[in-house]
């Protein structure tokens, strides 16, 4: 919370002159009950038209000068808020950016997606709700209650006795309320997964002629839901009449006893007064009313603030080592390689070691969970090594920058990657300055070329968020056409043909070589088609390199590598 | 534009309409609302009175021993009145909530429901999921609320204003003059100055779209983004967007904040009038200091009911829009309702495409003039590229889509002439997109067949090789699982969903075998499983396996959605068509 709320240093300025503006006019705002009784006591009762009109240029004046302040102050407090949020995004953005894999896979992807928005924006709502309404309470309140002394004390005690009740009622139906507002979350959220569920499912749920049934079960997720909306609804609704009668009867008891002190003879109290007091009531009670509602937010705001807290504290990547314009040679060794993920029992690869020469193609097969992904997370750099050293001509990844290593490798990760922006956008990002033929060229080898003439603008073809109007083959031959156009000297693909039919596979392998003759190659695979052609095959196993060799070498000797083939042809003869 | 509001007004007494349940509710909460206006009116005048009273006692024009005594003869009325008014206000709003949202805004979330049931696949294929929850949970509580606000505040205001007016002009024409000037001036000015800041508004909340589908994208693609040194492009995109949010935000939070000390000060504007004319008439005997306190209660009253009309009216305008969306859902062609049926007679299984056309999108047909003979218990494999084409054959035998041209029978029968429930029924189906919903692993086994026993859903799981990892989950089969569930790998899945069609047993088969993410020893069990399922069926194979692909009665190889070869796999590959080169691509060194 403290580390947040440093950030709104910056604002100091405009947040003391906002203040002192809204200050301003707040007593603007307190002064005109007192004016307007003052016309009613003495003008009117005197039958004074000079005071009147006096008196009503004064209270023209105050309005025009609690307009023209409030005004000022709402502009600069405005400001100060959409300025901190600002900020505020883009640091929680710009650190994200910075955060190790580690920090990155213990908050998990949804976390940071909620920090940097939904809490970002909470604490936006706060930030105005600081700059503009809570300021101005404990001047309503403090401001209010003294008037209203200076006019009566004993009228004045009678409203000042519901100030307490009325907070405590607030907050406690507030209090109450909150876990049925986080119920209502997950009664939304069910009713919208047995929806999705059903939408997705929607070949099988008819093919098994199950139609009845999922609307069955929607209709008890909308009547749940149904139910939980009322209630919430329901006991909110019960703040507005409660305080409204509350305030109502603290009006009648004051000109009641009014009335009775009026009479008792002392002239302590006057007709004026009373009205004034009824009127600086008003004040009160909404300042109270604020006040408890801002004491419910309360602790969601903290929440957001931790939230967005632990993001900004964590440490994120030391990637101290200048860049340099380094061009790989494509050689690549791992020495004794351990990895063991933060918290896992057993290493997830252990004792890797190979040397891989400029130009070969390579690939790495294995069953899920066999350690390859790591090796790619290792090479990458997005991962050091617990044990043992990557090493890239002769140089360890710890003496150089992660900027130089990656700068040097055109890689295609498992999951596509589909930014918004145009398909031309996407392959730019492996090579900034490339021109049209070359995108074009890169394209062509992806085996994309076919399908972009096919769409309105070709290469300028807008693609939606994550790439939703392609379809998985689309997307991983886009992720290669960037990578081809990248064309550094290690290509590394992890299980980047999973999507393509063998054909495909088979026309871009071949035109890959032809582009990236001299290049070295990595593939990751499952499949054994993909890895057949290659000069060396790795064999992993449990996180372990079990054998290595050529596709006729493994499936003479390679028991697992038999396997793996065995499955995949179905046992036919080759 | 004459158009655009005769449809508008369509739309809103079609919400109307549709709320015919809860009309008689609807018309006691307005009686109650009208009561409780009533009230609120009542209310300032006694208040107003009692000032009065107080007033002239102090001035000495009132001598009375008593003046507790008739100051409570005025409170003891107003404290009731004031009770009253909370109570209605605290009936109205139970009242509405209750009845709009259990009979309105739940009934037509039922419907969606209910009208998913009828609508045809190729609607479901073509709209987004997001775009269908969005009607069903946003758009259908924007309904709900629009009728809340306008019976909420609608007839009341009016009501309100025609009794606030009468009310002052009887008490004092001139002060009434004065405020009936002075009031529409700032309502005016507050609607004025919110339509401005929505326009702001609106943008900010484009901005805010925008940047959290930056920040979204940036985190799923942070690996790539890394690898390719992309960071600092990642951070001028977000700035970009960011900045524009923020000048977005201070102009839409800054005109809007203008609007309250705009009606503060015109009230201001008003007091001053009052006063000064009510001053002047009370000084020259046309009026007494009660009428002008009364008249300074009422002046407050009457600019807030015109406030809320200018803010209903932009609800209602987001209400229609909303009921569009979800009507349009509502009114979408439903599959023509059909009864046909096989019968008694047992189905063998025998499958016919006689001159069958058909194409997704009328431009750009697929299949022409397809024919194909399938005896009972014949495997067909559909082979060929991604992306090709081979899911269009399932969604014409299921009849998700129905042929253009030509027709399917099922041992001799059209299909298009039997119920799609009893076509469906045919069919056992084991997709590679498995489906498996929120419920136990024993009711998703079950889910072809409900009524089956425990022993029966232990015994399919055993064949299907599942019973095993099923023991190992923490309830067993009771064990609660669902589409993102995490504790189940992607093999195991589709092992049930092969449970599930074992169990299911039917007469015809359609399989589209995993291709990849799952290792080998599973992949090992999912075949046999699989074949286990085949025995004796009539199967439709989306084949990736080679022995499947080469032991099949009948190959279809498909390109671009037409069916370019067909045969079985000595003839195909005697041919040196497509087929030969798909089959050497991948299994020649």
């Amino acid at each position: 919370m403290k580390t947040i709320l440093k950030k709104l240093l910056p604002y100091k300025i405009k947040i003391i002159f906002s203040l002192i503006l809204l200050t301003v006019a707040t007593a603007c705002d307190l002064l005109l009950p007192t004016l307007m009784s003052d016309i009613v006591d003495k003008g009117i009762y005197l039958s004074d038209i000079d005071y009147i009109v006096r008196n009503c240029i004064y209270m023209l004046v105050v309005s025009l000068a609690g307009f023209g302040t409030v005004i000022l102050g709402r502009k600069l407090s405005a400001e100060v808020v959409a300025g901190f949020c600002c900020d505020l995004r883009r640091m929680v953005f710009a650190k994200v950016n910075t955060m190790t894999f580690g920090e990155i896979s213990e908050l998990g992807t949804a976390a940071l997606v909620t920090r940097s928005t939904h809490d970002t924006e909470t604490l936006g709502w706060v930030a105005s709700m600081l700059c503009s309404g809570i300021i101005t309470i404990p001047a309503l309140f403090i401001g209010g209650v003294a008037l209203s002394l200076s006019k009566d004390v004993l009228l004045s005690a009678v409203f000042l006795c519901f100030v307490p009740v009325m907070f405590a009622v607030v907050c406690f139906i507030g209090k109450k309320i909150e876990p049925l507002w986080q119920d209502a979350d997950v009664y939304i959220d069910k009713q919208n997964d047995i929806m999705r569920e059903r939408l997705h499912g929607i070949r099988v749920i008819r093919a098994f002629g199950n139609e009845e049934k999922e609307h069955g079960r929607m209709v008890k997720a909308i009547q749940a839901m149904t139910k939980n909306i009322i209630r919430s609804n329901v006991s909110m609704g019960i703040i507005s009449p409660l305080s409204l009668l509350l305030f109502n009867l603290s009006v009648v008891i004051i000109a009641y006893l009014g009335a009775v002190r009026m009479e008792s003879g002392e002239n302590a109290v006057s007709a004026g007064d009373i009205f004034a007091i009824i009127q600086y009531v008003t004040l009160v009670m909404n300042s109270v009313m604020s006040a408890a509602f801002v004491f419910v937010a309360a602790p969601q705001a903290k929440v957001a603030a931790d939230r967005i807290g632990e993001v900004l504290c964590a440490e994120g990547i030391d990637d101290k080592i200048p860049a340099e314009d380094t061009e790989f040679s494509g050689d690549v060794i791992f020495d004794h390689v351990t990895f063991k993920y933060e918290g896992a029992a057993e290493p997830a690869v252990s004792d890797i070691s190979f040397h891989i020469k400029p130009g070969q193609k390579v690939s790495v097969i294995g069953g899920t969970g066999s350690g390859k992904s790591t090796l790619v997370s290792l090479m990458l750099c997005f991962r050091m090594p617990t044990e043992g050293a990557v090493i890239y001509d002769g140089r360890s990844t710890d003496s150089l920058s992660h900027q130089t290593v990656r700068n040097n490798i055109s890689c295609v990760l498992q999951q596509s990657s589909i930014y918004s922006g145009t398909i031309r956008d996407n392959i730019l990002m492996g090579k900034p300055d490339a021109t049209d033929e070359e995108i074009r060229a890169a394209a062509k080898v992806a085996q994309l070329s076919d399908f972009v003439d096919t769409l309105d603008g070709g290469y300028d073809y807008e693609l939606n968020q994550a790439g939703k109007n392609l379809s998985g083959g689309q997307k991983q031959r886009l992720s290669i056409a960037r990578a081809v156009v990248k064309n550094a000297p290690i290509y590394i693909f992890d299980d980047s043909f999973s999507a393509l039919d063998f054909l495909t596979e088979k026309n871009l392998r071949t035109e890959l070589s032809e582009k990236a003759a001299g290049r070295t190659q990595i593939v990751i695979t499952q499949r054994v088609t993909s890895a057949m052609g290659s000069d060396v095959i790795f064999v992993m196993d449990k996180g372990r390199i079990v054998d290595s060799g050529t596709h006729s070498e493994l499936l003479g000797r390679c028991r697992i590598y038999q396997e793996i083939y065995a499955s995949q042809t179905g046992g036919a003869s080759k | 534009m004459k158009n655009d509001s005769k449809r508008r007004l369509n739309i809103i007494s079609r919400i109307f309409r549709e709320a015919k349940p809860i009309w008689g509710w609807l018309v006691f909460s307005c009686f109650l609302s009208f009561l409780q206006i009533i009230l609120g009116v009542l209310a300032p005048k006694i208040l107003g009175n009692t000032v009065q009273i107080l007033y002239d006692y102090w001035a000495g024009e009132l001598i009375t021993d008593n003046l507790a005594g008739t100051v409570v003869r005025n409170l003891i009325p107003l404290a009731f009145i004031y009770v009253g008014m909370s109570a209605s206000d605290y009936a109205i709003m139970y009242l509405l909530n209750n009845v709009v949202s259990r009979y309105y805004t739940c009934n037509v979330r039922i419907r969606i429901s209910e009208k998913i049931k009828h609508l045809p696949v190729k609607f479901i294929d073509s709209t987004p999921v997001g775009e269908i929850l969005r009607r069903l949970m946003d758009d259908v509580s924007q309904m709900g609320s629009s009728i809340h606000t306008v019976i909420e505040t609608i007839f009341p205001v009016f009501l309100q204003m025609a009794l606030i007016i009468g009310i002052m002009f009887f008490e004092s024409w001139q002060l009434a003059i004065v405020v009936l000037l002075l009031t529409p001036l700032s309502v005016f000015l507050s609607s004025k100055i919110s339509s401005a800041s929505e326009k702001y508004f609106t943008k900010m909340f484009e901005e805010s779209g925008k940047l959290n589908s930056v920040v979204e994208e940036s985190y799923s693609n942070y690996a790539t983004t890394k690898a390719y040194n992309w960071e600092s492009e990642t951070l001028r995109r977000h700035e970009e967007i960011n900045l524009r949010q923020r000048d977005a935000e201070v102009k839409a939070s800054f005109i809007s904040s203008a609007v309250r000390p705009c009606i503060t000060l015109i009230n201001a504007l008003v007091y001053i009038a009052i006063n000064l004319i009510g001053g002047w008439l009370i000084i020259g005997g046309k009026a007494s200091v009660g009428t002008v306190v009364t008249m300074v209660l009422f002046a407050r009253q009457i600019s807030a009911p015109l406030e809320s009309v200018a803010e209903v009216l932009s609800e209602v305008q987001r209400a229609t829009a909303a009921s569009e969306r979800v009507f349009s859902l509502l009114d979408y062609e439903e599959e023509k309702p059909d009864f046909g049926t096989f019968g008694e007679n047992e189905i063998l299984g025998d499958v016919r495409f006689e001159h069958v056309d058909f194409s997704y999108d009328k431009d750009k047909p697929l299949i022409r003039n397809l024919n194909l003979d399938i005896k009972h218990g014949q495997n067909v494999a559909i082979v060929g590229p991604t992306g090709a084409g081979k899911t269009t054959i399932v969604n014409l035998l299921m009849r998700f889509y129905d042929p253009d041209g030509g027709k399917i029978t099922i041992d001799g029968r059209d299909i298009c002439e039997i119920s799609r429930e009893e076509v469906r029924g045919l069919f056992g189906m084991v997709l590679q997109d498995t489906w498996l919903f929120g419920g136990t692993v024993a009711e998703n086994v079950a889910y072809g067949k409900p009524e089956a026993t425990r022993e029966e859903i232990v015994k399919a799981c055993e064949e299907a090789y599942c019973d095993h990892f099923i023991r190992t989950f923490p309830q067993g089969y009771d064990t609660v699982i669902g589409e993102d569930t995490t504790n189940i790998s992607g093999g195991q899945k589709q092992l049930l969903t092969i449970a599930r069609a074992l169990l299911a047993n039917h007469r015809l088969l359609i399989l589209d075998e995993a291709t990849s993410n799952v290792d080998t020893r599973t992949e090992i069990l999912i075949q046999n499983a699989m074949d286990k399922l085949m025995a004796g069926k009539t199967c439709f194979v989306i084949a990736h396996r080679l022995s499947t692909i080469v032991d099949s009665d009948i190959i279809l190889v498909i390109d671009n959605g037409q069916i370019v070869e067909t045969g079985k796999h000595e003839e195909l590959l005697a041919k040196k068509g497509f087929y030969y080169r798909i089959y050497t691509s991948q299994y020649a060194v």
